[in-house]
Order: C-alpha cells, then structure tokens, then sequence
C-alpha cells in the first residue's frame, strides 16, 4: 500500500537525490573495487560509511521536521519528479 | 486524474552528453538508417576510449564541460556488439570519476538505444546488473512485426566491396519481441523509439497500439527528418493520426499511454524573440569515434553524411579546436529558418536535426534548415488539434477537466 | 546590394587582404572575358576595381581596361601600368614590406603580427604620409590570447602618435584606430553581398581568396566523394548565383549582428577557414576586432580631451573582448 504523507522543497529534495546518487554509484563501484587497490579501497569504504550516515540524516532530519505518518513494517519513499513522501507499507 | 506523458530526459538541460561510437557494425542493415556508412572494420580500441576520458575528465573546470551532471552514451551500428568494451570504458570512468573526486560521480548515466536483438545474452545482462541504478536502456521496436520488418531487417552476410553492411529480406521482429518483457522488467517504464518513413505510414495506428500491448507505455515516434515524403503522404498521415486518436482516447489509453505524436504544446506560433532558441543539442554534446575524432553530434560524422565532409571538431590528442564549436553555439531558430517557418502558424513542435540541415544544405553551412518535414508537421498540428479537442471535451463531460488541469506538470522545452 | 565588381586580372594579382595569394603561373584574363565583365559591371551599375598583377599588361587591354570608371588596386612599386601617369585618388597599393615612400592615395600594408610588431615604428612614420593606411595582418589563425597584451601595447604607442597628428591639424586614417572614431554601423568586406569577384577564369567567386582556394584545391567540404572544390557563384554566361547569400549579410551573424567593432572586416573567408561557417568569425578575429575598438575609444577619448570630437559617436566600455563569451546576455 502506497500512501502520499507529505511534500518536500526542491532544494530539500535536491539533497538527497545526490546522497541517493551517490550512494548508488559507491555500491555499484564496490562491486569493482577489490581490496588490492588499498588506497581507493579505504577510500570508498569511507565514503560509504559517511554517505550511508547523511543519508539516513536526512530521513531523521525530515522526518522531524515535516512529523510524517509513519506504520510500522513501513518506510518512507520519495518521488525525484514531484517532490512527494509517501508511506509505503 | 492523469494524462501520462512521455518521460522528461533525466537531468534535462544540465547534463553533457557524451557520446562514444563504439563500433560502426550492427547485425541488422535497416532501411531508413541515417548511418548510411555502416561497416565491420570501425571498432573503438580501448585505448582511444580512455584517452577521450582521461581529456574529457582533465577539462572538469571547462566551460564546454561544466555540467552538473553527464550522460555517457554509447552508439554504434549495435553498441551492444562491443559489450566488453562498454564494460571496461564504465569501470574506468567509475572508478576515475571517484579517484579524481570528479562531481560527476554524483551524477551520471550510461544510455544505450540498442536494437534489441542481444539484450538477453549474459555479457549484456551481467552488465546491467552491474550497472543497474546508472542505466538508461532503450529498445527499439517499431511496431507490428509487418511494420518492423519492413524496414529492420538483417544485414547480408557479406558486407559490398566497400565494406558497406546490406540489407537482406529477413525481418527481426522475431527477435526483439521475445526481449521486450526482460526489458520491461528491469525498466519499467522504459519508451521505446519508432521512426516512420514514407512506407510506414498506413501501419501506424496498428503499431502504436501494438507496442501498448506488450507493456511499453511510451512511445517516442517521429517522422525522419530526410527528404523521403510522396506527394499526398501527409494526407495519409493525418488520416492515420486520427484514427490513433480516436482508438487512444476512445480506447482511455491516455490515462496509462502516452505517445508522442500527441502533445498539448505544439502547432502554435512562435515568437521570433522570446522564442528564438535552438532546439537541438549539437555542439553542446560530444562525440568520439574509433580513430580519436571528436564530432559536435554523431550525424557530423562521416558515417552519418550522405554528402558533405564530416564536421570534426577536434580529436583526442589535440583536444577540441573550439572555434569549429562557434557556429553550434551561436545558432538560433530564425537565423536558421526560411522566412516561411519564421512566420508559420503552427512552428512549435516542428523539429529539425542539425546533422541533416547541414547534409541537405546548399552551402557548408549549419544555418540553414532542413524543411523536408513541412507539410507532415502541419499534418501532425491538425491530427493533435482533434486528439486535444476530442480528449478536452470528453474531460469535460467527465467533470475531470479542471482536476487535470490542475495537476498537470509545465513541460520544459525539449531538447534533442 | 552589390555595388562593386572586383576584376582578378591575372591568377598572380597582387593580394591586398588577409588571404595570400598562393598562385605563382600567370594567367591573364582572357581580353574577351574582360571584355564581357566590364559589360557585366556597366550593365549592373557596379563599381570595377581591377586587381593587378606586377608585370605590365599588353597594349590591347589599355584601352579596354579604361572604358570605364575605375579604381586600380596594384603592387607598389610597379610602373604605371596603363600609361595614365595621374592615377585615380582611390587607387591602392597593396605591398607585404613597409615602401621607402607611399606614392597612392591609399595603402594596403599586408604584414604578419610578429612583423607588424617589429616594425611597428615604421609603420607608425607611414601616418603622417597623408595617405590611407589599411594594415592587414596575414596570420590572424596564429593569434593568440597571449599576444593580447602586446597587440594592446602597439596599439597604444600608435595611438599616441595618431593624437600628436590630429592635434597638428593633419588628421590621419589608419584603418585599425581611425574608422572606428567615424562608424555608426558595421563597415565590413562585404564580399558576396556589396561586391563580386571576378576571376580569369571567367566565373565569379565571393572574394578572390575562394578563387585561390579552388585553384589550390583545397578539400571539397561539400561533397566529400569529389575531391576538390568548385567555389564559383555564377559566370558571365549564366550570371552570378549566390546559394544562401542571406548568411553573407550582418543580420544572419549571430555574432555580429550586436557587435560595435565596426571596423571589424567580417572577413567571411577567414570566417570560413577558421569555424567553418561563412557568418560566424573565430574567436582570433573577434579577439583583435576588441582590442582595436577599444583602443580607438582610448584615442577618441583623448582626442576629446583637446577639442570637440565626433559628438554623436559613442564608443562604450565593455568587459569583454570575445562577444562570444557574453553571448547568452543579448
């Protein structure tokens, strides 16, 4: 079940699309990376851990800030096109 | 209420495209290709492939390359023929784009318009499983199998004493179909691109609809920009307009389908001013090919001229010689434009591919446009007036008229 | 509207603007073919300027060569080449080296940059000769954004002396500094639009520098299964047939057509050569057009500060010297 349960701004929706980004092109990047190449290795292993962190910062900073409806076994999505949260459960 | 239109080009006007032409080879020889210089022996060497990156990477800071985001495109003939290459190409730009901190890591997709016919064999599905949050896919089927094979059919095994693929009578409907359901499950959503030539118009309306049914909800369908049209072929055109329109909205495809022949922003005038802006990216995308050569499109290409001398504008050893760049740059609608389109009535939506006003053009020049598709676009204008009158007043009878207006998004112009 | 008609007497005529003349075979004009320009000129109204070469031309041509009004355009130091001792006050010599002594009314000094550099002072003596004086750089592809600054520094020394003249009394004309000070609109080349070119051959080309291309068969960029080019817009028999000549005038140049270097030539050969597309100039031609506009603003400023000066021009301050890095702002 799909419920809409808010909106975020542009700019607000800006900041996690590139987290999500990001965060997608560190996993697909890991899949090539092996740890033979120390240096880049440590480096996106890092960076995962820190993207991964303002990701999840971000859903708890929203979260707060907009009081979504929330279900349990549900999480919350966001729609890149119009900005919109929905509760998915 | 919803009326589905066609998908808004991902990052649309501030991502750089980038295109690679891998290979020149293809398995079909399909008729109304534009790449009319096709052949076996122009495969990109890997090589080549990473010196263009390593140049297109070192210019972060440069103004042709100062995009948020980029789009790394890979054409052929049949891209996915070099699917190794493609591979080792975007392990490199992943891997460089993170090394160097690059803000394109941010931000990027590989795109690929692949025929279709290889997309379930395993070096190809491999990729896209590696790939998959960073791909754009599209397959194109055109239609009915009468109206695919009409034109996309298998090239002959033995290439002319040039070099140069031919057609042979086998169509490949056949085989795109039965990859069209993996397709759409890895990309939902995903359009697919149809080109209508003189021959392809009575089948139309059975085409569009025939793509609905096997799940492909966007068709992206265009008349080629060449010289190819009858006399009385835009009279069969609106005629098969029509009746699309009539099976679409009778039908209530709209909700669900969209198809690009229809849209509420085209046949009205345009201001010679305030709408004097040039349609079509070339210039501001980049192209390769396997000997190094840098293109402001592919159609500049050799491969892709039926006349004039390929426009290149620079190779990977040199970089780009920028003043071959300025007249792309600098080109605007009306300064292009006979004086008839600059007055017409109906102008918006009438597209134009630079690559083919400059092969068609009387002198070497990118400034004067190609008018082939004049009466075929007024046929269009016509068609869409019924389709968005019919549809308005069916809304209105619905009392859903004011809803879908209010929910309806603003459409950026498109770009090519 | 065309208005002149350019008559290319022999392929070794002497070269009077950015393009060499690469051709070293005489090739006189036919007297037939001369014959039937001159027609074409009288009938249309144009203004002939023949184009000389430097070797004396037989008895026969005199005669027909002064049928009509005209301008001559010759090497220096070649002697009167149609025995009329007193030449037209619009004739040009056109020279590659600084003369001992500018006998024309006006001179077409064609020079390289370094060469105009290092001999900047000489050139500087030729202002006060009273003639015209059209300096022509020959290797504008070469120009740099690091020869800015040298090209500003000459620019200025000139400038200095152009002031000293006109403070004298004695205003010169120097095609770099002076136009500028006078124009209210773009005063270019025009070639294909107020003039033709007519060649040995008998054909007609937009200026003699598509002719030299031809001959030197250069890369036929329209067709490439040909390989040379044929550059001719028309002939004495069929008459000129100019494809797309609206991209020849100022207000298909996207460019140009805001520009205020009016002194610019908007040399559509170079134009051609360098991005190549006819309407649109390199960022080299763009770049030195600037430099000397705003230097002339510097010496009509300063004029300015002696007298009254050309009250109804206004030369602006600007921020760029490329119009193709603010081109979005028009």
């Amino acid at each position: 079940m799909k419920k809409k349960v808010g909106q975020v701004t542009p700019e607000e929706k800006n900041e996690i699309q590139q987290l999500f980004e990001r965060r997608n092109g560190l996993n697909e990047l890991a899949k090539i990376l092996s740890a033979d190449n120390t240096e880049l290795y440590e480096k996106l292993v890092k960076d995962m851990g820190e993207t991964g962190t303002k990701f999840q910062g971000w859903w708890d900073r929203m979260s707060q800030k907009y009081q979504w409806e929330s279900a349990e076994n549900g999480n919350w999505e966001i729609n890149f096109e119009t900005n919109e949260i929905y509760l998915v459960s | 209420m919803n009326i589905k239109t066609g998908h808004e080009p991902w990052q649309h006007g501030i991502s750089k495209t980038i295109t690679f032409i891998v290979t020149k080879d293809c398995q079909l020889a399909c008729k109304y290709c534009y790449l009319v210089g096709k052949n076996v022996k122009e495969r990109m060497p890997w090589e080549v492939a990473k010196t263009f990156i390593d140049y297109v990477l070192d210019h972060e800071t440069d103004p042709d390359f100062a995009y948020e985001s980029v789009v790394w495109d890979f054409i052929g003939g049949e891209p996915f023929l070099e699917i190794e290459l493609i591979d080792k190409i975007c392990d490199y730009i992943k891997v460089e784009l993170f090394r160097r901190n690059h803000h394109w890591f941010n931000s990027y997709r590989f795109s690929f318009s692949t025929n279709g016919i290889n997309y379930h064999e395993k070096p190809i599905q491999d990729f896209i499983k590696k790939n998959r949050e960073h791909l754009s896919i599209g397959i194109t089927i055109d239609g009915t199998e009468k109206k695919h094979d009409m034109n996309r059919v298998w090239k002959q095994p033995v290439a002319d004493d040039n070099g140069l693929t031919k057609p042979s009578e086998r169509g490949s409907y056949k085989d795109v179909v039965k990859n069209i359901p993996l397709w759409l499950e890895q990309f939902a959503g995903g359009g697919t691109k149809v080109t209508i030539s003189s021959a392809d118009i009575p089948y139309i309306t059975e085409s569009v609809l025939h793509l609905y049914s096997l799940g492909i909800h966007e068709v992206n369908i265009n008349v080629v920009f060449e010289d190819v049209w009858q006399e009385g072929d835009d009279l069969k055109f609106e005629d098969q307009l029509m009746q699309l329109a009539d099976a679409i909205i009778d039908g209530g495809y709209y909700q669900d389908y969209a198809c690009s022949f229809f849209s509420e922003h085209i046949g009205k005038p345009m201001d010679p001013e305030r709408d004097n802006q040039n349609w079509c990216g070339a210039g501001k995308m980049l192209s390769v090919d396997a000997a190094g050569n840098l293109y402001p499109c592919t159609r500049f290409a050799q491969y892709s001229l039926r006349d004039k001398e390929a426009w290149i504008i620079g190779n990977i050893k040199d970089g780009i010689d920028k003043n071959k760049l300025r007249p792309f740059l600098t080109l605007d609608r009306t300064t292009q434009s006979p004086q008839k389109c600059i007055e017409c009535e109906v102008a918006s939506g009438c597209a134009w591919c630079q690559g083919e006003n400059y092969d068609a053009a009387k002198t070497h020049t990118v400034f004067e446009r190609a008018t082939a598709i004049c009466l075929m676009h007024k046929a269009r204008v016509r068609a869409n007036n019924y389709y968005w009158n019919k549809l308005y007043r069916k809304l209105e009878l619905e009392d859903l008229r004011e809803q879908y207006e209010a929910n309806k998004r603003e459409m950026k112009p498109e770009i090519c | 509207m065309l208005q002149y008609l350019v008559i290319l007497l022999d392929n070794t005529s002497v070269a009077y603007c950015h393009a060499d003349n690469p051709l070293k075979e005489r090739n006189l004009m036919p007297l037939e073919t001369l014959k039937k320009g001159i027609l074409f000129g009288m009938k249309q109204n144009l203004m002939i300027q023949y184009i000389f070469p430097d070797y004396e031309l037989p008895k026969e041509y005199v005669e027909v060569l002064e049928s009509i009004d005209n301008v001559k355009i010759y090497p220096v130091g070649c002697k009167p080449i149609t025995g009329i001792n007193d030449g037209n006050e619009a004739d040009v010599e056109a020279t590659n080296a600084i003369p001992e002594k500018v006998k024309a009314r006006n001179l077409v000094l064609r020079l390289t940059f370094n060469e105009m550099l290092n001999q900047k002072d000489e050139i500087a003596k030729l202002f006060a000769s009273g003639a015209r004086i059209n300096l022509c750089i020959t290797d504008v592809e070469q120009f740099t954004d690091e020869q800015i600054e040298a090209y500003k520094q000459v620019l200025n020394e000139w400038n200095s002396i152009l002031l000293d003249l006109y403070k004298q009394g004695q205003p010169p004309q120097f095609n770099l500094l002076t136009d500028r000070m006078m124009l209210d609109k773009m005063h270019n080349c025009e070639a294909g639009v107020s003039n033709i070119t007519l060649a040995p051959n008998g054909k007609f080309y937009l200026c003699p520098a598509f002719y030299y291309d031809e001959q030197m068969k250069v890369d036929n960029q329209l067709n490439h299964h040909q390989p040379t080019s044929d550059n001719s817009v028309g002939d004495l028999e069929k008459g000129l047939d100019i494809p797309n000549q609206q991209l020849l005038i100022l207000d298909h140049a996207p460019l140009c057509r805001n520009c205020d270097a009016y002194q610019c030539r908007r040399c559509i050969w170079l134009n051609r050569k360098l991005t190549w597309d006819n309407n649109t100039p390199s960022h080299q031609q763009c770049l030195m057009a600037h430099l000397e506009r705003n230097a002339s603003r510097d010496l009509l400023n300063n004029i300015r500060k002696v007298g009254e000066f050309m009250p109804e021009i206004d030369i602006k301050e600007i921020s760029y010297l490329d119009p193709f890095d603010v081109r979005k702002e028009f």
